[in-house]
């Protein structure tokens, strides 16, 4: 490693060290502002340092990493979801008797996995990148320790993140065993994988497995929501968002690498669970009255979307990723938002019977929460529209004409459930002393949820009415994303 | 034909020590079967001209991780009745799956042919000495990951002290 | 100053914003300061752009402003853009200028009405949607411009919501409007689909180069075009939605008769003229359609006792003579006749909301009469209006207008005497209606009290709006003049940078001469005939009246030809009878059974959601055991 590399490896290096220092700082002071201003300050700088790093592009600093410009990208939507949740957290957490230091520290260092998941260019990197995050997750989920739900899905996240990553090494053994590298763009040079043998694909799909849990895609899905349910609201987002953007980062640069679209199990497997999420995930939304678990099932859905997008490929189709996950970060990012921002310390506000008639007490709130799903339905001027529409311009530019049918149909019965919580938030306000309270009476959002909520919605309404400017990087970053 | 008939005393006994870890009901002597795993992966790895895994394995995890589970084993001091059921009511759907599963492999294997290998063939590393050769590849090549594993470890620390700390 | 053009629609929308969201908390002065100031910003930048159009027009005289870029998807590039030229600057001039001056009037006509700032909140979208329409590049915004004039009206319209007639009336006009809509959105996917551009200048050149004169695509698109035009504008066979929709408030009227809304068609149709060209039998049915329509409604209005349903019909009558002149390609005329419209038109109806007003909300003619002394100012001003509708020569700008599209009809190769001839029969029916509204209304005996006077905010729009309709016209003389010495011709010189002139033969003086007569003493004949049937001798049009035949023709015209009974019989009617039968719905049923599988699906599924984390476990294994099975058999 030498000083090029280094300063390239910057943005990773800083949340890193920053995690460090801030666990000898709390030993020093459990002042809840100071550790939650030095993880601000530290994801700031290493989004900051992006721009840095950003000169010294495309770069390989190491085999484990590729840092350019679709790297950096997602890594800076990343930083900026850690920025969000660590605002959104640090309210959560100043109204609760908890350990607050720490929770930074899990913070920054779930927020460098999915990082280095975002810049992994090595099955080495991509499994320590994985272990990271979900490490720390385990610990965060269960964070309400008072919380049975928590204490449940902290657990059962743990056993089920330790199977399916068993099943992740071994289809990496299988691959290693078949092509003789771990390195993604050995495996991408001609030759490496010449065509599919039968243990390649078995470890392929074996790769999916560990992959699906974490996207949560059907048939791995059955986690999430009892594990956004039981996680505190702003580890909740954080899971909907970072975990699963990484993720799909790596996913994506790993598939165009590799081309794998041309090997017909691959296809199959990926079109499978892409056409299953579509309907299960919206499917299991319909009667659902829990607020949490609506958009533990809704993400499922989206990711659905998406990897319709990774089975289209093409420039188009990476254009579509890229742009989905901004819009789908910011869209979830606001409405566990407005959870976050509305739970008070008897629990999360989850229950959607809470929510009736919020529009007439409190309209900006329930404004900024029906703006975000409106997002998630995907109705024009919205950022969430221009994504969908994104994705199945790339779906039809590639005739998969079965799975658009279905996310056709999908998106159908999500409208269904998004506009019943619409319904609901409009709803009468139920009247006389049976009725039970709703609407958050006494919640006053401060001047954190204030400005984070409608930096959020206007970030939403900016990208679904004038998404040119994202675009135009996008389509600069996807153009090098295969050398 | 002696490799072989090794191989095949190893494989079918972790096999069968799996076996017996999963379906004892005392925890302790569950973690006694592993124990007895843990030295057949060990001789494993001696196949695999990785003695120094081999090693590494006998005093990480038989040594270490081993007894810091019969530790904690013995201080949960589970009654006998609630040691009692070890499966649910879900096994039969949980064995046919696996078996199912476990017959792929089975077909899947069987198509095994050996690709291109990897930089460090058997024949390096015997003139480089296994020992050599990890070390060297770790503190260079893998550096970063190996960086970033302690980073787990460290995640691990600070995770399991904020959630065993006693409330105030 | 032209990089302000933004601003004009974005204030419309301002004001919109302000009063839809805070609407509750102003009070009605303040609402209508919002309102009426943020058009009339508007009005003063569109001056100034357009003087700054006019002493220094950029290059090309056109000047597209692009905003953003929408999307970006396989070749989809819809960019967000504003065009100026011409023809915009002059749709702009007439929206906010007249716009305006409707907006004053109704800070006192509403004034008191439930849902005040509510009103303002319509109106202004109104303006901003027209705005959009009339400033768009491309056919998407255009379209969306178009879609959002549709709303408004739909909400205009039904302002009165609590009286179901109202609610009725809206829905009406914004079905009708929608079956053009649907043409018109069927001609955007066919332009996109076959010159793969919505960008309007880009579409004509495109469809020159790749359509041709007179091919089956251009006339399909045309047509289309064509359907969407008739829809907005009220033409026909699609006119039967303007006369209901006087249930809204009067200004709604003067807005949509005069300023937007179904100027819109006419508008699309001089924007999109280069496609009209290369397609003559649909030009042929713009002008037949024109003729018909101009003739029909004509008959209708001289039946009419509602004076707003009277203005109804003259409104669908005088769009009629636009598309008589667009069908024979005289764009400019077309336009020139929609600039002094709006001005006469939007001066009658604010007239007849003045009068309305003073005799509490009575709007039957036969039981006005006599307001000439009790309202002065309000009749003086109508009758500017009326002689303006009546193209009364020299003095009034609708004469120059009218004249100008007869003469066009004339003299064009594409028209024909049989045109000019309905043209020259619609100018006497015009005269006719008009002035019997004005003698039944202002003259003879008084049979209503009126209660005040109309305030300063009505006074000001109507005399403005009177002078507007005396002098507009003087822009653009008659060729006849030019024998006199008056060749004034900037109306047409002004829009010939985006409207290319008529081919036209000309005519020896003395033909010219003898139609111009001949034209005249209709127009005058009629006012006469008026003045005999309605204020001299009522007597008489009661006994024509009372004939059977009389009896017979006053229903058929006073119910607009019937056209109501006829969709009712053959689209209403059965519709309404297959709803009847189809009560169960068997079309539906796929979807009730659909929803039904919906909701077994989700309790199904949820029973997967076991909370047990061996299932959970056991899911991850099935689906492993899914993948590799594909690896296996594939």
């Amino acid at each position: 490693m030498n000083s090029a590399d280094f300063i390239a490896l910057l943005p990773l290096i800083v949340p890193a060290l920053a995690s460090v220092v801030l666990l000898l700082l709390i030993t020093f002071s459990r002042s809840h502002a100071v550790s939650v201003l030095f993880t601000l300050g530290s994801l700031l700088l290493s989004f900051l340092l992006l721009f840095v790093a950003g000169g010294g592009t495309p770069r390989r600093v190491t085999p484990l990493f590729i840092m350019d410009a679709y790297s950096l990208f997602f890594i800076g939507l990343l930083f900026i979801a850690g920025i969000v949740v660590a605002v959104m957290s640090s309210r959560y957490l100043g109204e609760r008797s908890m350990e607050r230091g720490e929770y930074y520290v899990l913070l920054l260092l779930a927020t460098l996995g999915a990082s280095v998941l975002a810049a992994g260019s090595h099955f080495a990197s991509f499994f320590a990148g994985l272990e990271i995050l979900s490490v720390s997750l385990y610990t965060l989920i269960a964070y309400r320790r008072n919380d049975d739900r928590g204490n449940e899905a902290g657990l059962k996240y743990l056993i089920l993140a330790a199977a399916s990553s068993s099943f992740l090494l071994f289809g990496m053994a299988l691959v290693y065993a078949q092509t003789g590298s771990m390195d993604f763009f050995q495996l991408a040079e001609g030759g490496r994988v010449p065509d599919l043998t039968v243990v390649l694909s078995a470890g392929l799909l074996l790769i999916t497995v560990g992959v699906g849990f974490k996207l949560a895609v059907v048939p791995f899905h059955l986690w999430t929501p009892d594990v956004y349910e039981g996680a505190p609201a702003p580890v909740a987002a954080f899971i909907a968002t970072s975990s699963k953007g990484a993720i799909f980062a790596l996913l994506m640069r790993y598939f165009s690498l590799m081309d794998l679209q041309r090997f017909p199990a691959v296809w199959y497997g990926i079109a499978g669970i892409a056409v299953a999420s579509m309907l299960i995930g919206n499917l299991l939304a319909l009667r659902q009255n829990n607020l949490k678990r609506i958009l533990a099932y809704s993400s499922i859905a989206h990711m659905g979307y998406l990897l319709v997008a990774v089975l289209a490929g093409g420039t188009v189709a990476k254009t579509a990723v890229g742009y989905y996950l901004a819009a789908y970060f910011a869209t979830m990012l606001g409405a566990f938002g407005v959870i976050a921002f509305l739970s008070g310390e008897e629990g999360d506000a989850e229950n959607l019977e809470a929510y009736r008639g919020m529009a007439w007490s409190r309209p900006w709130t329930a404004g900024v929460f029906v703006a975000m799903l409106l997002s998630l339905a995907g109705i024009p001027l919205t950022a969430g529209f221009i994504g969908k529409f994104y994705v199945v311009a790339a779906g039809a530019g590639a005739a998969l004409w079965i799975p658009l049918i279905v996310l056709v149909a999908g998106s159908t019965i999500g409208l269904y459930y998004y506009l019943r919580i619409v319904a609901v938030l409009y709803g009468r306000v139920p009247e006389g002393e049976g009725g039970a309270v709703t609407g958050f009476p006494g919640r006053v959002l401060g001047m954190t949820g204030g400005i984070l909520l409608t930096v959020l919605t206007f970030a939403l309404l900016w990208l679904g009415v004038y998404p040119a400017p994202l675009i135009r990087i996008l389509q600069a970053t996807v153009a090098r994303l295969v050398p | 034909m002696l490799p072989k008939i090794f191989f095949g005393y190893f494989a079918v006994v972790m096999v069968v020590l799996s076996l017996l870890i999963v379906t004892r009901k005392n925890p302790v002597h569950s973690v006694l079967w592993m124990l007895a795993l843990f030295f057949h992966i060990a001789g494993l790895y001696l196949f695999l001209n990785a003695e120094f895994l081999a090693a590494v394995q006998v005093i990480l995890y038989a040594g270490a991780i081993l007894v810091l589970f019969l530790f904690v084993v013995m201080m949960l001091n589970l009654k006998e009745e609630v040691m009692g059921e070890r499966f649910g009511k879900e096994w039969p759907v949980g064995i046919s799956i696996g078996a199912f599963i476990l017959v792929l492999f089975f077909f899947t294997i069987n198509k095994f042919s050996q690709g291109p290998t990897g930089q460090y063939t058997i024949e390096r590393i015997k003139a480089e000495t296994h020992t050599k050769a990890i070390g060297s590849v770790l503190y260079t090549e893998f550096l970063l990951p190996f960086e970033i594993a302690s980073l787990i470890l460290l995640i691990a620390i600070v995770g399991a002290i904020v959630l065993a700390k006693k409330t105030k | 100053m032209r990089e302000a053009l933004w601003v004009i629609p974005t204030l419309s929308y301002l004001g919109f914003v302000v009063l839809a969201l805070y609407g509750r908390g102003l009070t009605p002065s303040r609402a209508a300061v919002v309102g009426v100031g943020t058009v009339g910003i508007s009005a003063l930048l569109v001056l100034a752009l357009a003087i700054e159009f006019m002493t220094s027009p950029p290059p090309g005289h056109a000047y597209v402003q692009v905003l953003w870029q929408w999307m970006e998807v396989e070749g989809f590039r819809p960019p967000v853009s504003l065009r100026l030229d011409a023809l915009s600057v002059i749709m702009m001039l007439v929206i906010t200028g007249v716009g305006f001056l409707i907006h004053l009037y109704s800070a006192e006509f509403m004034r008191g009405e439930e849902g005040y700032s509510r009103f303002f909140a319509y109106m202004n979208l109104f303006v901003g949607s027209m705005l959009v329409l009339v400033l768009a590049d491309n056919l998407l915004l255009l379209y969306l411009g178009w879609e959002g004039v549709g709303l408004c009206s739909y909400l205009l319209i039904g302002f009165w919501y609590r009286d179901p007639e109202n609610g009725y009336a809206a829905r009406k006009a914004f079905v009708v409007t929608r079956v053009g809509d649907t043409a018109f959105a069927i001609a955007l996917f066919l332009i996109f689909t076959h010159l793969g551009t919505l960008d309007i200048q880009e579409a004509m050149q495109q469809a020159g180069r790749t359509w041709g004169a007179d091919s089956g695509m251009a006339i399909a698109a045309a047509a289309l075009l064509l359907g969407g035009a008739v829809g907005k504008s009220a033409q026909l066979p699609l006119q039967v939605w303007l006369p209901d929709a006087m249930a809204g408030p009067t200004p709604v009227s003067a807005l949509i008769h005069a300023a937007t809304m179904v100027t819109a068609g006419v508008y699309l149709i001089a924007r999109t003229h280069v496609l009209f060209a290369l397609a003559p039998p649909v030009m042929l049915a713009v002008a037949v359609i024109g003729a018909a329509t101009l003739l029909l409604a004509g008959f209708s209005a001289l039946t009419q006792w509602d004076i707003k349903r009277a203005l109804a019909y003259s409104t669908i009558s005088q769009i009629g003579y636009m598309f008589l002149a667009l069908g024979v390609g005289a764009w400019s005329a077309a336009l020139f006749h929609f600039m002094t419209h709006a001005f006469f038109k939007a001066l009658l109806f604010l007239g007849a909301g003045a009068v309305i007003m003073n005799l509490h909300h009575e709007h039957d003619m036969g039981k006005m009469g006599g307001l000439r002394t009790q309202l002065p100012l309000t009749f003086w001003t109508f009758l500017i209006g009326a002689s303006s509708l009546s193209a009364l020569p020299v003095v009034t700008a609708g004469f120059y207008s009218k004249d100008l599209i007869l003469h066009n009809v004339g003299t064009s190769e594409s028209g024909s005497l049989w045109l000019w001839g309905a043209g020259v029969l619609g100018a006497f029916l015009t005269s006719l209606y008009s002035f019997r509204m004005v003698f039944l209304t202002f003259f003879g005996e008084a049979k209503g009290k009126a209660s005040g006077k109309p305030g300063p905010l009505i006074r000001i729009p109507l005399v403005v709006l009177a002078f507007f309709s005396l002098v507009a016209g003087l822009v653009e003389m008659p060729s006849l003049f030019a024998y006199a010495g008056l060749d004034v011709h900037l109306f047409t010189r002004f829009l010939q940078t985006t409207l290319p002139g008529i081919t036209a033969s000309p005519l020896p003086l003395s033909v010219e001469i003898g139609r111009e007569l001949i034209i005249e003493a209709l127009q005058l004949g009629g006012i006469l005939l008026a003045y005999m049937l309605f204020l001299y001798k009522p007597g008489i049009a009661g006994v024509v009246a009372r004939t059977p035949w009389g009896e017979a023709l006053q229903r058929l015209w006073r119910s607009g030809w019937g056209f109501d009974r006829v969709y009712s019989v053959f689209f209403i009617r059965p519709f309404v009878w297959i709803a009847r039968v189809n009560r169960e719905d068997a079309v539906d049923l796929p979807y009730v059974g659909m929803i039904w599988a919906g909701f077994k699906a989700n309790r199904f599924l949820s029973r997967t959601q076991s909370g047990k984390v061996r299932w959970y476990a056991a899911g991850i294994g099935l689906g492993a055991l899914v993948l590799l099975g594909i690896v296996v058999l594939l």
